[in-house]
């Protein structure tokens, strides 16, 4: 298959699907479950086959650079702004097999169709993939207008799969806000009581924070220009008025600068606000507990399998790399949000009795790590930094697995109790043996357990930021601490002890098929990523790797006054002059 | 890569493999899971007793540390050379001198090189890269200079002479332990999930000793733990249980904040987690940590090992980033105080040793395995491995630790009614000897008291395991007698007694003996008299060991069957008839609904029923349980004499009598290579051996007066002094106040915090957001007033139809969904207000 029409696909897809669902009989129900985990699975399906092209071809493997040189379709014209035409250059390397799609779109505003996959944004398709589904097939048990559900359901990973692959800023911000929508009805039709506050405080959140995001990238385009001297990219002059990501990174980490300081401040400001509502960080973070309680089971499991990984993945596949100066600028208040927003979300979970809200408060706390893992920007030796970005990443990874894990645990018990109220559980663990196993695993992986998915990340973050702040490291160390309480806390009130209230006026029947052909993925995905991390890093850490190289060098570039005004003393002790001669 | 390397990762593996296939398959095997855990731990002992042989029969110069002249004529030819070799540091010469001294080619190194450093001792290792990352990060120059520079946290196994006798320690108690109990726990309906629980558990304790590197030995750390916690839980229906494995757990996560901050330390100025690579070179030739001063800050730097011929001494640099690997002095202290936090927690010593007393609620081989023999000597282990990590500040505050943790336990031991309770709280206070003996320069002489303590106190355990077994009441004033009922029992646990108590010929004298010299020698010979607390908290607390020891024999084993007081019948009859009234109500609804859902459910309330009544309070409740006990069946007994074996002579030296200058085969072991050449403890000996003679005598004959069944001896009453000294008593049994003085300082302060932090979440933080989308919507109605009233003449009709639209809207609505899209396009329009006038603020030229 040409990877263009794989990457389109991969979008578009779900949304044909859905058209599918809503052309079927309303009456038929299995024809309509049927079509959409059909759909699902050959959208998973798709990215495994994006994921071995990856792995396999080094074309695709290759820097994004490189291969948009290779599918370059545009020419510079004489003469003003915003005219670029674009047409194809013959001789080019095809771009065959390179993961990378690009066509004019609006060429009067130099908006591109341009799809593209790394190794980050390859974990985080493949992780859609899985988690929607996963849901889809927990989707089996909701009654109400199914037709509108699966079609809805069915448009949110679409757009889901869109937004990850995007690199043109316009069309990243279409599929963002395309998502909200399906996402908002699917909360406020199949949520629960409380539902329609919960939905709209989600859309309207989410809007405010793409605004900033909108501002950021209009910001991008109509902005910078300082430099006297030309800036030549790719052997052409970089003028701005561009949407390209990966022009604009280039353009970041260039010789000399398009783009100033202080431009790039509020550049990676914005942005960052944006993200952080979807990530969700303190203190744009309310909306999550009230979506996560009224939504179904599975739009919870999407909710924070993957929804929230759009604002790590906003985080770092734009505001580091296309303003990495304001972001060097701005890293230690950041990182010290990270740190609050994990020890914040680790005492308020720790308070909850309502089973869901615990779960969505523990998002708040390891969504705190990939902020943290960020911002730990130590550019004496980026290598440390590195870790803390691949930490950030494999956090959402691991994150994705282990929390999709959770809440389709709650579902379940929910399902059986009708209640999320921690104090009427118990003793679930005889009573249903195979569920308080799973359970169990599931949990000790967001711990943090070593041999699990969650310690792998967890621990990168913690180490790299020691290179960068060891206050900050020593706190976010120390919520390991808090981790363990709310989760062993909240294990012990489930599945230990006498059995709960609720237990005895419901029948509580072990696992389905179903329900455990859910959970088997999910548990072999935590403990196969945690005994074997480079199953994911090997081929996602370069991609990393190089971005944080990019981000180092621009920052190197543009000053290391900035250094000094940084509250930030550098770990590493520098040599004397004598020290580098015994060293030679 | 040696093929015992790969003999050790199977001895480790294969543990692993036996927890899955229980795990998997367990419902299909049943109680085959205590067969296959058994064979599996049974070959990792056979492997680990052929990596032992293998090892000592291919390490030159082990016994040539200490006293070698007196062995030398014993040993083989090889053994002699490596005397010779090691010879000068006997002396305890300068290091200058030395270097005259040992002319290299006398002793035909084949390195060439010479020094006061004893020759590398013999190490197997062999490592992978479980995560290599980072390396593109790097600019192009780092990466012109070297291909690879990726940082690395590798995973790998690294065999020495302290591994190898960790590993047979283990292998070994833990064997024993799996066949205890086969009859310990035959009647528990989970019989076949302990064993599941019990082959995790040795497979991450054995992973944990052959670590290569910090970072993993911080994995398995957490993964005992986790085993730790399933296993203190493993009768989870009641909550007292649960409540104490969730309190270990915590417990030593605090500890393992610590771990993580001296790991983070470590790799970021050092760029290795090696434990062995950091211990070679982290110290100049004179065993001192390489000090070098830069910018006016005190910096260790990490140089080239002796052994690596020219480059020796030359700092080591690191090539991505071109500079010396070095940390400031200070932060070297922190990161040792850090890794030392860890083993605080998993070693329970003072402030973090609250969670082992606690653990008993366990089953009782658990205790013996995990929380006496090896898994809380972890802790000693990895002090006792890493041990040049820690500056001169870190090992004085490791010592202090130790002493008032011994000190701390003992007290509280002396006063515990329940015997598995003394145990626990003596386990604390060896463990706390072990970290003072490390902590006074005594690096061998702890780690030797780690393995003679493991054998003896796994013995106590396991007796105390058989008692209740046949007794099923763990309050020793209710017992006595019990030697007449259960000979072998008592016979072993007087063994395991008279070795913890340190009396002559059994192997905790030499160990003891051994810390004690240390701490003479640190205190006295070296002129630290301000220090001259660590030499009085081991002396008291010695004694006070033998004591509470003899004390429980006495009451356990010694005169007649007493039974329960009349007032403890009366409560426990009360307490039942209470207990028997809340099951039934309990239990009613679950059998409703067992009807309704058949055969599955059946099986579990069984099982519930089951672990409730066989260690709840009993059905066969026996005011006099001690008249009617009888001996455990031999399946438990045999464990108990093999470890009785060893707690006699695991201690012996090689000539029996204690000569000057004799030293016990397993210290001598333990200290070959050691990476910090130990002090000449000379005199220290013998003080110490008369120290501990008095000692002995002073602590069994306190036992003697207050305890013993002959009334001859007994002159003292410990009731009159209870009342004499009600403060202390009172003092005592409440364990000094620590469990209370944390609730009050930590936990509930962290519960307020969260409910506090959920109302700010709740009150604030939503509150704002509301309260704007609120001030939206009156702005709205505002405007609309205003739109009515001021604008009314004019517009009217427009004025009308536009407030009727949105009245009517607003009913469509039925939400305030109006409302916060008016306030976000007021939003929007600032925002783009705001950034127009800010690019056309600069002259565009932004």
């Amino acid at each position: 298959m040409s990877d263009d029409l794989l990457l389109s696909l991969l979008w578009f897809l779900p949304f044909v699907g859905a058209m599918v669902v809503l052309l079927l009989p309303k009456e038929s129900d299995k024809a309509i479950k049927g079509v959409s985990l059909g759909i699902t699975l050959a959208t998973f399906v798709l990215a495994i086959l994006a994921y071995r092209t990856y792995v396999s071809s080094p074309t695709a493997s290759a820097s994004m650079i490189e291969r948009s040189q290779n599918n370059s379709v545009k020419a510079y014209e004489e003469g003003g702004l915003a005219t670029e035409v674009f047409e194809n250059v013959p001789g080019r390397t095809s771009g065959e097999k390179d993961l990378l799609v690009r066509r004019p779109w609006i060429p009067y505003f130099n908006i591109q169709y341009y799809l593209g996959i790394d190794g980050i944004s390859l974990s985080l398709v493949l992780l859609t993939g899985l988690v929607s589904t996963l849901a889809c097939l927990a989707s089996f048990s909701i009654e109400k207008s199914i037709k509108g559900y699966f079609a809805l359901f069915l448009m949110l990973l679409g757009s889901m799969m869109g937004v990850f692959m995007s690199l043109d800023l316009v069309l990243f911000y279409v599929f963002f806000e395309v998502m909200l929508l399906p996402m908002y009805f699917l909360i406020a039709v199949w949520g629960g009581e409380n539902r329609e506050y919960a939905a709209i405080k989600f859309l309207l959140y989410t809007l405010f924070g793409s605004v900033f995001i909108l501002v950021a990238i209009l910001a991008l385009y109509f902005g910078g220009g300082d430099s006297s001297v030309p800036v030549m990219i790719n052997g052409a002059e970089f003028k701005g008025h561009t949407f390209d990501v990966v022009l604009l990174t280039q353009a970041m980490s260039a010789d000399v600068s398009w783009y100033g300081r202080s431009i790039q401040q509020l550049i990676f400001v914005m942005f960052f606000i944006g993200f952080c509502v979807k990530l969700p960080s303190f203190p744009f973070h309310t909306w999550l507990p009230d979506a996560h309680v009224q939504a179904p089971t599975p739009i919870s499991m999407i909710l924070a399998g993957v929804l929230l990984k759009i604002g790590g993945y906003g985080l770092v596949r734009l505001a580091w790399p296309l303003a990495p100066a304001g972001a060097y600028d701005w890293s230690y208040p950041v990182a010290a949000l990270g740190v609050f927003s994990i020890l914040y979300g680790a005492l308020a979970a720790m308070a909850q009795t309502d089973f869901k809200k615990l779960v969505a408060y523990s998002s708040v706390s390891h969504m705190g790590y990939c902020t943290l893992g960020m911002a730990v920007m130590n550019i004496a030796d980026p290598r440390y930094y590195a870790y803390g970005v691949n930490g950030c990443m494999f956090m959402m990874i691991a994150h994705g697995i282990t929390s999709t894990g959770m809440f389709f645990l709650v579902g379940v018990i929910y399902e059986r109790t009708h209640t999320r109220d921690l104090k009427k559980l118990g003793g679930l663990l005889n009573l249903m043996p195979l569920y308080g196993a799973i359970t169990i695993l599931i949990f000790f992986g967001s711990m943090g357990l070593p041999g699990l998915c969650g310690f792998v990340a967890e621990v990168f973050v913690v180490l790299a930021s020691f290179n960068y702040s060891p206050v900050l490291a020593v706190l976010a160390a120390a919520a390991v601490i808090l981790t363990a309480g709310y989760i062993l806390w909240t294990l012990q009130r489930v599945l230990l002890g006498a059995p709960g209230e609720a237990t005895h006026h419901h029948p509580l029947p072990e696992l389905t098929v179903r329900e455990t052909i859910i959970a088997i993925p999910l548990v072999a995905f935590t403990v196969i990523l945690g005994v074997f991390p480079q199953s994911l890093m090997s081929w996602m850490s370069p991609s990393v790797d190089e971005s944080v190289r990019m981000v180092a060098k621009a920052v190197n570039r543009s000053g290391s006054d900035t250094a000094k005004k940084l509250a930030v003393v550098p770990p590493v002790v520098r040599p004397t002059p004598a020290d580098a001669a015994a060293g030679e | 890569m040696k093929w015992q390397v790969g003999l050790y990762v199977v001895a480790v593996l294969v543990p692993l493999v036996a927890f899955v296939v229980e795990l998997f398959a367990g419902r299909i095997l049943k109680r085959w899971n205590a067969l296959i855990a058994t064979g599996a731990i049974g070959l990792s002992f056979v492997l680990s007793l052929v990596g032992l042989a293998s090892y000592f029969g291919n390490a030159e110069g082990v016994f040539a540390h200490h006293g070698a002249h007196a062995e030398a004529s014993e040993h083989g030819d090889a053994h002699a050379a490596a005397d010779d070799h090691a010879a000068p540091k006997a002396d305890d010469h300068a290091a200058p001198k030395a270097d005259d001294h040992a002319a290299p080619a006398e002793h035909g190194s084949s390195e060439g090189h010479a020094s006061a450093v004893p020759p590398p001792p013999l190490i197997w290792s062999g490592e992978f890269n479980w995560v290599a990352l980072g390396g593109d990060a790097m600019p192009g120059e780092a990466r012109s200079r070297q291909s690879n520079i990726d940082l690395v946290i590798p995973f790998g196994v690294h065999i020495d002479n302290l591994t190898v006798i960790m590993f047979s320690m283990v292998t070994f108690i833990a064997l024993l332990v799996h066949l205890y109990s086969m009859g310990y726990m035959r009647d528990d309906p989970r019989f076949p999930r302990f064993y599941t629980y019990l082959s995790l558990f040795c497979f991450s304790m054995l992973g944990l000793i052959v670590s290569k590197n910090v970072f993993m030995i911080f994995m398995f750390w957490e993964l005992v733990g986790v085993c730790s916690y399933l296993l203190i839980g493993f009768w989870y229906e009641d909550k007292k249980n649960t409540d104490a494995a969730n309190k270990a757990f915590i417990t030593n996560r605090v500890g393992d904040v610590g771990m993580l901050l001296g790991l983070g330390l470590i790799w970021a100025y050092l760029g290795t987690f090696d434990i062995d690579e950091i211990n070679r070179s982290i110290l100049d030739a004179s065993g001192r940590h390489n000090v070098a001063m830069v910018d006016g800050q005190e910096v260790v730097r990490l140089i080239a090992p002796a052994g690596e011929g020219a480059e020796a001494g030359k700092p080591l640099i690191e090539p991505a980033t071109n500079l010396p690997r070095q940390i400031p002095l200070w932060l070297l202290t922190i990161a040792g105080l850090g890794i030392f936090a860890g083993c605080c927690g998993k070693s329970a010593q003072f402030p973090l040793h609250v969670w082992l007393p606690d653990a008993m609620a366990g089953p009782t081989p658990v205790s013996a395995l995990i929380h006496a023999a090896t898994m809380v000597a972890a802790g000693v282990y990895l002090v006792g491995r890493f041990f040049p990590l820690f500056t001169e500040t870190a090992l004085v505050c490791i010592a202090y630790t130790g002493g008032i943790t011994l000190f701390v336990a003992a007290s509280i031991a002396m006063v515990q009614s329940d015997y598995k309770k003394v145990l626990a709280y003596s386990t604390v206070s060896q463990l706390g000897f072990m970290m003072l003996g490390l902590g006074v320069g005594g690096r061998a002489a702890g780690l030797f008291h780690l393995v003679t303590h493991a054998f003896f106190k796994a013995l106590l355990f396991l007796g105390a395991g058989s008692v209740y077994h046949s007794v099923h009441t763990y309050d020793m004033h209710a017992l006595g007698g019990l030697q007449k009922k259960m000979r072998g029992t008592a016979l072993t646990m007087l063994i395991a007694t008279l070795a913890i108590s340190g009396v002559p010929l059994f192997s905790g004298f030499y160990s003891k003996d051994a810390i004690l010299a240390s701490s003479i020698h640190f205190v006295f010979q070296e002129g630290r008299y301000e220090h001259i607390l660590l030499f009085l908290l081991p002396a008291v607390g010695a004694a006070m060991t033998a004591f509470y020891m003899f004390r429980m024999w006495f009451l356990v084993f010694g005169g007649e069957a007493r039974g329960f007081t009349p007032e403890q019948i009366a409560a426990h009859e009360a307490e039942r008839a209470a207990h028997a009234s809340a099951h039934h109500d309990d239990h009613a609804p679950g059998h409703a609904h067992h009807d309704d859902h058949g055969h599955d459910h059946a099986t579990d309330d069984h099982g519930h029923a089951a672990a409730a009544h066989s260690h709840g309070h009993g059905h066969h409740f026996d005011p006099n349980p001690a008249l009617h006990a009888h001996e455990s069946e031999p399946l438990m007994l045999w464990p108990l004499y093999a470890l009785a074996v060893l707690s006699l002579v695991a201690g012996y030296p090689l000539s029996i009598l204690p000569i000057p200058g004799f030293h016990p085969i397993l210290e001598s072991l333990i200290s070959y290579g050691e990476p910090i050449a130990a002090p000449d403890l000379g005199a220290s000996h013998l003080l110490a051996m008369g120290a501990s003679l008095v000692i002995a005598v002073v602590g069994i004959g306190a036992g003697f007066l207050f305890y013993s069944p002959w009334k001859q001896f007994r002159k003292l009453d410990p009731a009159w002094f209870a009342r004499r000294y009600s403060w202390l008593n009172e003092f005592l049994h409440k364990k000094w106040y620590f469990d209370e003085l944390y609730a009050f300082l930590l936990i509930r302060p962290t519960l307020a915090l969260a409910r506090g932090i959920t109302w700010f979440d709740k009150r604030i933080v939503d509150g704002i957001v509301n309260g704007s989308a609120q001030a939206t919507a009156a702005l709205s109605r505002f405007e609309g007033f205003f739109d009515k009233v001021a604008i009314d003449g004019l517009v009217n009709a427009v004025a009308r139809f536009t407030f009727g639209a949105g009245e009517q809207g607003r009913r469509l609505q039925t939400g305030k969904l109006r409302d916060y899209l008016m306030f976000l396009a007021l939003a929007v329009v600032g925002l783009f207000a705001g950034l127009i006038a800010w690019v056309m603020g600069s002259g565009g030229n932004v």
